[in-house]
């Protein structure tokens, strides 16, 4: 008994600095009236203390691993604990949590044993299990293993909503350096397999009366932020490529953290999570909000803005495009607004056909005035602002921005 | 003054809605039976319920709005929020009035909005019940959870439950509104807290016997996980509560068993 939850520990405890948690956008069904259903929007059933969503079991198979890489804390080198499942403790834990309502599904993935078939081979037969003998139709993210046979990508697609392969470090030059055993063709060839065989699925559909579900929610990766000198441009770049040609459903970014020493990574103190955020940020505008690379990083301003948002960086940046009109402008240019999210966009839109909107009717609609009031027009915005050049309304800004996040200054001291 | 009453039924207030309609009133309030307090100037105007009035309204109400204003109206209801009926008449009295199509589209509406904010709120405590919901095996291989939401959410969570535990056995306790859901394998229904076999899952005395001999491991396997996917480094204590307000923890294992471990070792320190 105790010798299940030790595991548990060491092999969660592995698995945590994978940021990636999504178990939405599948479309499995409950078939049968088996167990678990993954269509439509997954669900976080708890956060830690970190504020991290948990959604999955996100374990590894195993932590002994026959590789090096600096970044990683179950490196050949590193002193840690080892354990191992046995594919059985995998699927014992998988359904029971999952029966309890602890979680949407499982997140596999594994250090390197004996070579990569041998893993993937593993981590498929687990998968196979779930979901042949134990009619489980919830969420499974595999890993899949760099280096591994078509044969068994193939499978694993076949049983799992998510295949991801973590490239982590975002330069080949810079991953040469700190995974010595790892190369970018091995990292990108399982990538390309895997969309060329989901897009074939996908053509054959129509055709076919029972085609399996191949991947339902695609693919992602992870790219590691600090731990090696690529700045934001070169990063958004290559998600932005990710996006394009590899046809990724999500890139995550996870600021490195300082697991051990290992002199090829940079010694940092805490992790740089400001940095994290602005690099998730223009991946949203990336994704969301119909910006495209050029236009949040360029070759002048390389890094984004540790201050403010890009999406204000953008619109200060860049006066000549505003003020943007609520009532006549278009829904891209009103998606453009620091302070108006998607939601605000679709309800501006739509409630301007049934009456002209005012200033207080945006406040109702959750429109973030006090960004949004810089850069809009409209009737009934208050005129006593004063302040209409970039880096005065960037004061202003980050003046409230601070006094609403320090502690309230006491009227009589 | 004209003061609408009812029996405190979802249909009781639709004919109320039906009867104002019909009789061309400008209702001041309208309140369940029992609350009645009426003031010296007011008419009590009684409304008996009538099913069939209620369906009409419902699908009038449908009629005007591709389908989506009758089950908005429903949560409304189950929000139980101070005054809710005056709130669904004059939301219902906006759609009935509105000539334009997509009427639910117009945010700027006063009523509109009001029903919309609503129903975010309710939304958001079913995805809570979604998320939060701990089932603790008993037995009698039943599982089980016991909550107490914000709002009367319970009979809008059968379904997902349903899709999602096809092949279990579960009930799910609303301790504060004292009524159950119970998934059979075949159907999912409301059974009253009385029901026997909520007796037979809630004996407290004897806190062992009646759960499954394994429950106990899961338990605290998934405690201890929980606590083993935590990055120290980034803790952030803010987001963690406005993501899990307190109020939950009492029914998250994950919680409330370190909780309860706390105060065991205060005792012991004191």
């Amino acid at each position: 008994m105790s010798k299940i939850i030790e595991k548990l520990q060491v092999l969660s405890d592995a698995a945590k600095y994978d940021a990636s948690c999504a178990s939405s956008g599948s479309k499995r069904s409950n078939q049968n009236k088996g167990l678990g259903n993954a269509e439509g929007m997954g669900i976080c059933h708890s956060y830690t203390e970190d504020g991290r969503c948990v959604s999955l079991l996100k374990i590894l198979f195993t932590n002994h691993c026959i590789f090096d890489c600096a970044y990683c804390v179950s490196r050949r080198s590193n002193d840690v604990r080892r354990a191992a499942f046995t594919v059985e403790e995998v699927v014992d834990l998988t359904i029971n949590f999952y029966r309890r309502n602890y979680i949407e599904g499982l997140f596999l993935s594994s250090g390197i044993f004996k070579n990569a078939d041998y893993t993937m081979e593993r981590l498929v037969r687990v998968a196979r299990m779930l979901r042949r003998e134990h009619n489980f139709n919830g969420y499974i993210h595999l890993k899949a293993i760099p280096g591994a046979s078509p044969e068994l990508l193939h499978e694993a697609g076949l049983f799992a909503d998510r295949l991801s392969v973590n490239i982590e470090i975002p330069s080949e030059q810079s991953l040469q350096k700190v995974a010595p055993e790892k190369n970018y063709p091995d990292i990108i060839n399982p990538m390309n397999y895997l969309a060329e065989e989901k897009a074939q699925y996908q053509e054959s559909k129509p055709k076919v009366r029972k085609t399996p579900l191949f991947l339902p929610a695609g693919q992602s990766t992870q790219l590691i932020v600090g731990a090696s000198p690529e700045n934001d441009l070169q990063i958004l770049r290559l998600a932005d490529n990710l996006y394009q040609k590899q046809k990724l459903r999500r890139v995550y970014y996870s600021g490195y953290i300082p697991i051990a020493t290992d002199n090829r990574v940079p010694q940092v103190k805490a992790p740089p999570l400001v940095r994290e955020n602005r690099v998730y940020q223009a991946d949203w505008l990336m994704r969301f909000y119909g910006f495209s690379v050029d236009e949040i990083v360029s070759p002048q301003n390389p890094d984004l803005d540790l201050e403010v948002d890009p999406k204000l960086s953008y619109a200060l940046r860049n006066p000549e495009q505003f003020p943007v009109d609520i009532n006549r402008d278009d829904y891209e240019r009103i998606l453009r607004v620091p302070g108006i999210g998607v939601k605000s966009a679709q309800k501006i839109v739509s409630s301007r056909q049934h009456q002209r909107l005012r200033f207080d009717h945006l406040q109702a609609i959750g429109v973030v005035v006090k960004r949004a009031r810089y850069f809009i027009q409209c009737p009934g915005i208050p005129q006593t602002l004063g302040q209409s050049q970039p880096a005065g309304i960037r004061a202003q800004i980050l003046a409230l921005d601070h006094s609403r996040s320090s502690p309230q200054m006491s009227l009589f001291g | 003054m004209n003061i609408y009453t009812y029996d405190g039924s979802f249909e009781g207030l639709l004919s109320a809605v039906f009867q104002i309609f019909a009789e061309r009133i400008v209702p001041v309030d309208i309140i369940v039976e029992s609350h009645n307090q009426l003031g010296l100037l007011d008419q009590n105007r009684r409304v008996a319920t009538d099913d069939a009035k209620a369906g009409r309204v419902l699908s009038a109400l449908d009629r005007k709005s591709d389908g989506r204003a009758s089950l908005l109206v429903y949560k409304m209801h189950l929000s139980e929020l101070p005054q809710f009926e005056i709130s669904i008449f004059r939301f219902i009295k906006t759609i009935m009035d509105s000539r334009q199509g997509d009427v639910l589209g117009n945010y700027a509406n006063p009523y509109i909005a009001e029903a919309l904010r609503i129903e975010k709120m309710i939304g958001r405590e079913v995805h809570r019940m979604h998320a939060f919901v701990r089932f603790q095996k008993s037995a009698n291989g039943i599982f089980h959870a016991a909550v107490n939401p914000d709002f009367n959410v319970l009979p809008l969570i059968g379904s997902h439950f349903e899709k999602r535990y096809a092949d279990q056995r579960w009930v799910i306790l609303d301790t504060l509104r004292h009524y159950a859901l119970y998934y059979d394998l075949e159907s999912t229904n409301f059974i009253k807290s009385d029901h026997q076999l909520l007796a037979s899952l809630c004996t407290k005395s004897s806190e062992t016997d009646w759960r499954d001999a394994k429950e106990d491991l899961y338990q605290q396997l998934w405690v201890s996980y929980f606590h083993s996917v935590n990055i120290q480094q980034r803790n952030n204590t803010k987001l963690h509560l406005r993501h899990m307000p307190r109020r939950y923890w009492p029914y998250l294992i994950e919680k409330s068993l370190i909780e309860k471990n706390r105060s065991v070792r205060d005792r012991k320190a004191s």
